[in-house]
């Protein structure tokens, strides 16, 4: 099938979708209507865990509170509808900056964990409420009218709801699209990744959390005026984990996955609920959860990601717009030429007992290419994550232009200045090469979550665009800009890490073993690029295990084993030495 | 593969209109078969078997029952009821297990305009222009009956201990009124959940408080746990409960801690002890018939009479209503709400059944008898 | 509050403690050993306690419909993996593990229909026939996705657990159970009465966490589970296999929720659905063990009991509200150990 055909298909589904109500039976447009709300809270969902990696069953819990604080405020004081819709965003996004700010710092399956838990306990609160009509709930919740317009029969709520959902949509795709959704999309690549280009990744967490809680409060406040009934139990764990389902059948990953999974989940209820009975008379009620489960098992069997990934894979890819030449991004000033950029100053780290960098000093001048090496477990890396603020040092400084960094921590380094690479390659893999060097203009960009989703951010994306693809360019991967990152070989992926790096514009570019794992050929044409960068005036420090790499490229060397500094030197004295060649000889490596 | 697809969607679709073509008026029903109201529900659905078993007409036009299963959750009530309405186009609802779900089925029922008839409590005040009523007594009578027994009984302080949820919130809104009212002072005021595993703390509380009785708030088998907990601290005040306490394993697990219990029941409960000339005698004994022949078994315990009444009630409303509309039109439904409301004086096993525009509830006190547990028997206590 | 009452409340949150201890430390056994979170243990308490029930009022109990049903199933698939593997050679001792061996108990159950087995014979027998549930839903869900992530793990053992409540309605029915006390014993401290059931339940808990202990220091089995749980690959490379060691876990775990199950039953009402809340708050005292430490999940369970006692007394109607709502601050407390390492996220 051709795009464009495909395309024409989509049409006229969407005109058919508009059509519904008049088209089919009431019943089909309230499951219709369902289906729309509950993904909602699964579109909440994909963005928190799909995207952003975090797994909660708690989601159920804040479409409850937003569809307790419209009934409430509705009921009790007579508010308008449209007026519950505020309280119950406030609220919801109160509620969940708080439980945010308190389980985000949670890593990894304690995080979910907490989510069941706070979800049960706000299940509790809400029965134990006396204004909120205990465990019976609060009945006679009116409908949601435009003017004079009631939204009270299904047909009319139906336009409603899918409006509300397709705009969330749109919203998200552009916002995954934008500086802070790349922010989300790289969650999953650990927090040393994320801080290290800059990113606040707890601010980036709590957002998305707010996000997704807040597109489960307008699912709240649908289902609050749809059903004109509220109480605890559709709130409670159990819920919350049947939108975690709906989202995982659609699949997780992709946006479309959460009104997929809402409707295959709605739809088979619905049609257990109805031939299971000509099977098995008698016991259908009991067994609709079995089959359930069973249908769910075999699907996470067999299809891990979800249907909407499998899907996809047989449909023609979008085509990824063009990059156009726009105005550089402001640059910063670069230190002149052999200014200090670095100084280390005796600094230390211990492990226990022990001592994987002991009162190390040396220092860096702009436009220099300096090499530290030493044999496996000299210290170096450690030495890597002090620099950059991965790691927190014991004892001594480190001076970057002038200023104390030593205890700043790392995204702060990142915005400072100093770029890094990773000995283990960092890119997200699935997001093109293009989205990830982009993710390195991070910190010279501005746009943020509002302004992402409603695409007022293009100027500034379109030069984040141009600068990106100038750093592809350089390393000769402009052609294959739009190819998943993981979909590389490693030498590219290295070269590609470095783009993001330069994406960044630093000062200080540090290197964690580049050239491990690449042939020689690579590894000169790496050696090139570098002494290209330092010939724009860029400092460069390399830490690095390959003696021959190290030596034909730098300016200067500093050997660390066993912690301590060994000796330093240019290149040719170091060669000479004979602690250092005792030092590689005397170990395995 | 074809031929059998093909075959199969042929003998859905004949089911399916075979089941449509004949039926004349449409009853659709929906209890909880699974989640935690099951243990309600399944005997509800039971009472429905005896029922439909009862009569599958009314004045010669068959009737139709459509069952659906709500997994004990409001949202699924409140699909069940539109997916009954829509697609099935009942003239009338039956159903749920539980307060919220029920009361999620009565917001669809008023908003598409069919009559409902509620198997569980609902807001004792409803505008008159409701569509619906509810078969059981009136929760706060369900209390008032057992407070005025601890009244004539002599006991002026009481403890409270419910569940916490729906049925917990009625039977200790019920306490309260009779408190507010001046009849019982309320002491001690407890809360347990039905899967909990011990109410030690909550028994502590009770009994630190000294209270002349104590009224058990829980419902079946797990009602016996307060008692039990109280006895082992060695409390010998008298207990009283609502019909949620009549089980029979209520009375295996209770065991001699529960003997002496009060509860108000509905008068099918105690039926063979009641006097000849009781309006409920006879037709507990129909049920208990129709009971039988439906599903093999004597009936125990106390919900399935409730959903057998709904039938009652049903089919009474319906013959005056086919008088005046053809079924599966929207004038039978306004019609059968008429008459619903319109209801004057029909025996059920738990109530004389009269209703009012402006009210859920039909049966008055004489819906509830008392009965006390001796030596293992629910006897009539009068 | 006197110190009579918190003396009572103490030795009641101590006894529910005890309950959890032994859930819980079966929760961190098979997440150490198979990565799955798993949820449905308590299903697995609650079901042991509904067969003894079961086999306490003469009826068959409704295990064995399950056990027969998932036997079946398992021997099917592992047919239809030999198969397609072109592998027969091992097949009559996989159908030796999977078919025969569970339904051993299924037939004593059978024979015993209508007998009177005593306490200890129901005991022994409803313990029999819950063993094999867990390690053949092993068999059958976890098997073949048990390279996947902690996530997609986490979240079949929750479907599972909704298809085993569902089961469970189907097997046991919706009324609740309670069985006749192991004891009917007390014992007067200060005035107030304990029952000696109380003590059985702390006695066991401490004897089977004891005798979980001496399995791992002094058999060959405890180790190689220990071995899988610090390094499964390492473990593989020894030449452990990871299906049985998993089996073993599951058979072990079962065994623990299974005495709970008995020990709880006598003293509160047990229905279908029992399961899941008591599994929960076994888990909380779990994550107090971070899922790692046997001795402090014991500890965490005990803290949840003496919780859930003191709160039920403080405030019953938010009793579960503060048991959950405590987990927050204990996962925060917890997850400051973790603040130095990069914990790698899962694609």
């Amino acid at each position: 099938m051709t795009a464009r055909r495909l395309r024409l298909l989509g049409v006229v589904a969407v005109a058919l979708f508009a059509l519904a109500p008049a088209l089919v039976s009431p019943f089909s447009v309230t499951l219709l209507n369902f289906i729309g709300i509950y993904a909602l809270v699964a579109l909440g969902i994909v963005l928190l865990t799909g995207v952003g990696g975090m797994l909660s069953f708690g989601q159920a819990a804040f479409v409850g509170v937003a569809a307790y604080a419209t009934a409430w405020a509705t009921t009790a004081h007579g508010w308008s509808p449209w007026l519950g819709l505020i309280l119950a965003l406030v609220l919801t996004a109160a509620v969940a900056t708080v439980v945010g700010s308190v389980t985000l710092r949670l890593g990894g399956h304690f995080l979910s964990l907490s989510t069941i838990a706070w979800g049960l306990a706000i299940y509790f609160l809400f029965g134990n409420i006396d204004a909120l009509g205990h465990f019976t709930g609060i009945s006679d919740v009116p409908p949601i009218a435009i003017g004079a317009l009631s939204l009270g029969s299904g047909a009319a709520i139906f336009y409603l709801i899918w409006g509300v959902l397709i705009a969330a949509w749109l919203l998200a795709a552009n916002l995954l699209d934008a500086r802070q959704g790349r922010a989300i999309r790289a969650l999953r690549g650990g927090r040393i990744l994320v801080e290290s280009l800059g990113i606040d990744a707890f601010r980036i967490k709590l957002a998305t959390f707010v996000l997704a809680a807040l597109l489960s409060a307008l699912s709240g406040w649908l289902q609050a005026h749809m059903t004109r009934f509220v109480s605890p139990a559709p709130f409670d764990a159990t819920a919350g984990i049947f939108y975690l389902l709906m989202a995982m059948v659609g699949g997780i990953g992709a946006l479309g996955g959460a009104a997929v999974g809402a409707a295959i989940v709605t739809l088979l209820r619905n049609s257990i609920q109805d031939y299971l009975p000509l099977v098995a008379p008698g016991v259908a009620g009991q067994l609709e959860i079995v089959v359930f489960s069973v249908m769910f098992i075999l699907l996470l069997q067999r299809a891990r990601t979800g249907l909407v990934p499998l899907a996809l894979r047989y449909l023609p890819a979008a085509k990824p717009a063009p990059v156009v030449d726009a105005r550089p991004l402001p640059r910063r000033p670069q230190p002149p030429r052999g200014e200090p950029v670095l100084r280390v100053e005796a600094l230390s780290r211990r492990f226990g007992g022990l001592v994987a960098v002991n009162q190390v000093s040396f220092a860096l001048g702009a436009g220099e290419i300096l090499g530290l090496i030493g044999p496996n477990g000299a210290g170096k890396t450690t030495m890597f994550n002090l620099i950059t603020g991965a790691l927190r040092a014991d004892g001594g400084r480190v001076l970057f232009c002038g200023t104390d960094i030593t205890r700043t921590p790392q995204r702060h380094i990142a915005r400072a200045g100093i770029a890094r690479t990773f000995q283990h390659v960092k890119l997200r893999p699935a997001m093109s090469a293009l989205d990830n060097v982009l993710l390195g203009t991070y910190a010279r960009t501005r746009a943020g979550f509002v302004a992402g989703a409603l695409r007022l951010d293009r100027g500034e994306e379109a030069q984040a665009r141009f600068e990106a693809m100038r750093q592809l360019r350089r390393i000769g991967l402009a052609d294959r800009a739009f190819d998943p990152a993981g979909a590389l070989p490693l030498a590219n992926q290295r070269l590609l890490e470095i783009a993001r790096a330069l994406a960044a514009d630093p000062v200080l570019l540090v290197l964690d073993e580049p050239a491990a794992g690449l042939r020689r050929l690579e590894k000169e044409a790496l050696a090139r690029l570098l002494v290209a960068l330092r010939g724009e005036g860029l400092t460069i420090l390399l830490v690095e295990h390959d003696m021959d790499f190290v030596m034909g490229l730098v300016d200067r060397c500093v050997v660390m084993d066993f912690g301590a500094k060994l000796c330093e030197g240019v290149p040719v004295e170091i060669r000479r030495d004979v602690r250092v060649q005792e030092a590689y000889l005397g170990s395995v490596a | 593969m074809r031929w059998y697809r093909s075959s199969a969607a042929i003998a859905v679709a004949a089911i399916m209109a075979a089941g449509t073509a004949r039926a004349d008026i449409t009853v659709g029903f929906v209890t909880s078969l699974s989640g935690p109201g099951s243990s309600i529900g399944i005997p509800y659905g039971r009472g429905m078997d005896a029922a439909y078993a009862y009569a599958d007409t009314v004045d010669g036009q068959k009737i139709k029952l459509v069952r659906l299963d709500d997994g004990t959750d409001p949202s699924t009530a409140a699909r069940d009821a539109r997916k009954l309405i829509e697609d099935d186009k009942v003239d009338i609802l039956i159903g749920t297990a539980t307060t919220p779900s029920a009361s999620a089925m009565m917001a669809v029922a008023n908003e598409l305009k069919v009559p409902m008839i509620s198997l569980s409590p609902l807001k004792a005040s409803q505008s008159s222009d409701a569509w619906g009523i509810s078969v059981v007594q009136p929760p706060p009578l369900m209390v008032s009956v057992p407070v005025e027994r601890m009244v004539r009984d002599g006991v002026k302080t009481v403890g409270f201990i419910g569940f916490s949820d729906a049925w917990g919130d009625l039977v200790y809104g019920g306490a309260k009124r009779a408190a507010d009212a001046g009849k019982i002072k309320l002491v001690a005021t407890e809360r347990y959940a039905r899967t909990d595993t011990s109410v030690t703390g909550q028994a502590l509380r009770i009994f630190a408080a000294h209270p002349d009785a104590v009224l058990i708030g829980g419902s079946g088998t797990q009602a016996a746990l307060p008692i039990l907990a109280l006895a082992q601290l060695g409390y010998k005040g008298k207990f009283y409960g609502t019909p949620a306490l009549l089980n029979a394993d209520f009375i295996r697990l209770g065991g001699k801690a529960a003997e002496g219990v009060v509860v108000s029941a509905g008068p099918v409960m105690v039926a063979a002890q009641l006097p000849a000339d009781h309006y409920a005698k006879k037709i507990s004994l129909t049920f208990f018939d129709a009971y039988k022949r439906a599903t093999g078994q004597v009936s125990t315990n106390a919900f399935s009479p409730y959903g057998f009444d709904t039938w009652v009630l049903f089919l009474d409303a319906a013959k005056r209503a086919l008088t005046k509309a053809k079924p599966g039109t929207q004038e039978f439904r306004a019609a059968l709400r008429d008459a619903i409301f319109a209801t004057k004086g029909v025996d059920g096993t738990n109530g004389i059944y009269n209703c009012h525009p402006g009210s859920a509830y039909c049966s008055d006190q004489r819906g509830l008898v008392l009965v006390r547990l001796v030596d293992g028997k629910w006897t009539y206590a009068p | 509050m006197n110190a009579q009452i918190a003396a009572i409340l103490a030795m009641d949150g101590i006894a529910t403690g005890a309950i959890y201890v032994l859930i819980g430390i079966g929760f961190v056994l098979i997440f150490a050993v198979t990565r799955v979170i798993y949820v449905p243990f308590g299903d697995i308490a609650a079901f042991t306690a509904l067969t003894l029930a079961a086999l306490e009022t003469g009826h068959v109990p409704g295990t064995v419909g399950l056990v027969i049903g998932l036997a079946v199933l398992a021997t099917l698939l592992e047919v239809a993996a030999r198969l397609r593997a072109r592998r027969l050679g091992g097949l009559p001792r996989a159908m030796l593990l999977t078919l025969v061996l569970p339904l051993v108990p299924v037939l004593a159950a059978w024979l015993a229909a209508g007998r009177d087995l005593g306490m200890a014979g129901r005991v022994a027998l409803s313990l029999a026939l819950i063993m094999p549930v867990a390690p053949l839903l092993d068999r059958i869900v976890f098997r073949p996705v048990a390279d996947a992530s902690v996530l997609l793990l986490l979240t079949v053992a929750v479907v599972l657990h909704f298809g085993l409540v569902g089961l469970g309605l189907l097997f046991f029915g919706p009324e609740g159970v309670r069985t006749q006390p192991l004891t009917d014993a007390m014992f007067t401290v200060g005035g107030m009465n304990f029952s000696v059931q109380t003590l059985l339940i702390v006695a066991a808990s401490i004897v089977f966490s004891g005798l979980l202990f001496l399995f791992f220091e002094f058999t060959l089995a405890g180790k190689a589970l220990r071995a899988t749980a610090a390094n499964p690959t390492g473990a593989r490379l020894m030449g452990i296999r990871p299906a049985t060691t998993s089996t073993i876990a599951y058979v072990l775990a079962s065994l623990l929720a299974g005495i709970s199950g008995i020990l709880i039953a006598p003293v509160t009402t047990i229905f279908y659905d029992s399961g899941f809340l008591i599994g929960l708050k076994a888990f909380v005292g779990a994550i107090i063990g971070a899922m790692a430490s046997y001795p402090l999940t014991a500890a965490g369970a005990i803290f949840v009991g003496l919780l859930e006692s003191f709160a039920s007394f403080w405030s019953s109607d938010f009793k579960d509200a503060i048991v959950f709502g405590v987990l927050i601050p204990v996962l925060l407390w917890r997850s400051l150990g973790f603040r130095e390492s990069e914990e790698e996220t899962e694609e």
